[in-house]
């Protein structure tokens, strides 16, 4: 296990200072704009754009929903029992073609009890100024709710971003998130679940990509406050170039959360000599009856794997992308959204290429 | 078709193969025996093409044209197939989706259009069941949680599908029970044609009581001691190896 510690303090204190900050002027995007109506194409969800932090025009988007906007604070309910069977898209965008700048967003989401709703969050920007992006986002899940959840982040290599999900699960409540970080320049993502009721479950899988000299770091916490509750967290990074990540998964399991389960595991490949990963598996476990894991592995390209594949006719790139795929694979396959998983298996795949072809010799 | 001649090869710096000649004709199925560390494996592996191994002397042709300078890749598009002793586990790699891109690398280079997704599937199954392989296999990871077993047989899935020029068996019998034994040697079997050749390599004598070779080839401290027809083989069983080390430094 690697211990060494992440100098990343000051980012929290860039992301509040963003809170502060003037800001841009709140636009709209027209739903012609082109990056939108890009991204709009390849994932069906209704989406609302948030750009440069900013979120307007809100209403009527989402039929059912209960959408506000106040105080640059984005609100979305789902009222009691309603199983929205659409996918609530929240894309943030960051326009730096004036400038370099920073952005802040804030989006609470609130699921009433029995309700059900699917959401993918997207980040990205436009144009090549330096840019600071900072996205706060709360969840509640009252008693017997869900969510499928999905966040992906395919940011510039010189954009900034950093980004935390707070939220709070009531009884029988489930969240099933999965994170895709494939861009950015430097990026932090935090996520602090909290199981409040029994039967509470969630899962969080996430899969990051980096090359260059990216950074990327994913945070998870699950509090695990009442039992029987669960909680599974799965992360694979794939690490080429000079980048370097961090995966720290926190799982606090409370005095009296009988009947606990609570599993991590993070999975790494490493693609050259100069990528680092850093990886913090930690439970904390005072109560007495829990079933609890975890398990992190790094390790380059199998090289037997390799040749195994290059007799049976596949070039060596091939391969590798047949092998670096199928790791990231697992993690596509295990995100919620089903209509969704073909395009993202292709933007990975096509991240993956880049990746290779940044190791070619 | 295949002509191995005076091959040294080294890992690591230490010697395998000290000078080894072997010649394949087309419709020929060679078995190679011979005691562990004789250098059987390090054969295979150096005609498939892995380069750990480095050849210091000699030459490996297939068809006239000189092997040692391509890709593992290259020989595979060229009709070489290696069959290996402990086929690997690549979790994630769907088997059907392998088969079919080893296939279509095989044909490309043929100058073949890739084969449609029915034509292939029927093919697939067609070979599985002369295999008594379970369909189910097709949307496996390959070999990910195999047995032993399953793990040789999919190996003579590949085989059957790619329908290689030269196949290279490297101890395909071990580990087997006498079903699967059975089952992978009527693929091997099914497989016998005038245009393909076959090299079997094994310890034991139990696999040629069903796959009849037509040459045997004993292989000691790098290069081959002694050749002869499958009563070689039966030979072998009743002596033991140093039957041969004694005969060869008498």
């Amino acid at each position: 296990m690697n211990q060494r510690t992440t100098p990343l303090q000051s980012i929290d204190t860039l992301g509040a200072m963003a809170l502060d900050a003037p800001g841009g002027q709140p636009s709209v995007t027209p739903p012609a704009d082109a990056t939108v109506a890009a991204i709009a194409s390849q994932f069906p969800a209704n989406w609302l754009v948030i750009r440069n932090g900013k979120a307007s025009d809100v209403a009527a988007q989402l039929p059912g929903l209960n959408v506000a906007l106040t105080q640059d604070v984005l609100s979305i309910q789902v009222p009691a029992q309603l199983v929205h069977d659409g996918i609530v898209g929240l894309l943030f965008i960051d326009d730096t073609e004036n400038g370099a700048g920073m952005s802040h967003a804030r989006v609470v989401i609130e699921l009433q009890a029995g309700s059900a709703v699917n959401i993918i969050e997207y980040h990205s920007t436009i144009g090549n100024a330096m840019h600071h992006a900072h996205c706060a986002m709360e969840l509640s899940l009252a008693a017997g709710a869900r969510c499928n959840f999905i966040r992906f982040q395919d940011r510039q290599t010189q954009h900034d971003q950093t980004g935390s999900l707070t939220a709070t699960l009531d009884m029988d409540s489930q969240l099933h998130h999965t994170a895709f970080d494939l861009g950015g320049n430097v990026v932090r993502n935090e996520l602090n679940i909290k199981l409040a009721g029994a039967g509470a479950m969630t899962c969080l899988y996430g899969l990051f990509m980096a090359g260059g000299d990216q950074h990327v770091e994913n945070h998870s916490r699950v509090d695990h406050l009442v039992g029987p509750a669960s909680s599974e967290q799965e992360y694979r990074g794939i690490a080429a170039g000079a980048s370097r990540c961090v995966w720290r998964g926190v799982a606090v399991v409370h005095r009296g959360a009988d009947g606990t389960n609570a599993s991590q595991a993070n999975h790494n490949l490493l693609l050259s000599a100069a990528a680092i990963i850093d990886a913090t598996p930690q439970l904390e476990i005072y109560a007495d009856d829990v079933k609890a894991s975890h398990g992190t592995t790094f390790g380059g390209l199998d090289q037997n794997a390799l040749f195994y594949l290059r007799t049976r006719g596949l070039d060596d790139a091939a391969a590798r992308r047949l092998l670096i795929g199928a790791h990231a694979g697992k993690i596509v396959a295990r995100s919620p959204l089903p209509a969704l998983q073909a395009r993202i298996s292709e933007i990975v795949a096509q991240r993956v290429a880049t990746l290779i072809a940044e190791e070619a010799p | 078709m295949l002509e191995i001649n005076d091959l040294h090869a080294s890992v690591g710096g230490s010697e395998i193969l000290r000078g080894l000649s072997l010649s394949v004709r087309a419709g020929e199925v060679h078995a190679i025996m011979g005691p562990n560390g004789s250098g059987k494996s390090t054969l295979a592996q150096l005609i498939a093409g892995n380069d750990a191994y480095t050849v210091s002397r000699g030459t490996v042709e297939l068809d006239g044209e000189d092997l040692l300078p391509l890709s593992p890749e290259e020989r595979a598009r060229r009709g070489i197939f290696l069959g290996f002793q402990y086929p690997v586990e690549i979790p994630g790699v769907n088997n059907a989706y392998l088969l079919k891109a080893a296939l279509n690398a095989r044909r490309k280079y043929a100058g073949l259009s890739e084969i449609d997704a029915f034509e292939f599937l029927k093919l697939a199954r067609d070979k599985m069941a002369m295999l008594n392989m379970d369909p189910k296999f097709l949307n496996r990871g390959v070999n990910e949680g195999f047995s032993g077993g399953e793990k040789k047989r999919n190996e003579i899935l590949q085989m059957a599908i790619l329908e290689p020029r030269l196949a290279v068996l490297d101890e395909t019998d071990s580990g087997l029970d006498i079903d699967a034994l059975r089952a992978v040697a009527n693929g091997v079997n099914a497989l016998r044609d005038p245009d393909r050749a076959i090299i079997l390599v094994t310890h034991y004598q139990r696999l040629l009581d069903y796959i009849e070779p037509d040459h045997v080839h004993v292989l000691s401290e790098g290069r081959i001691v002694r050749s002869g027809d499958k009563s070689l083989a039966l030979q072998l069983e009743e002596k033991g190896y140093d039957w041969l080390r004694e005969a060869a430094s008498a």
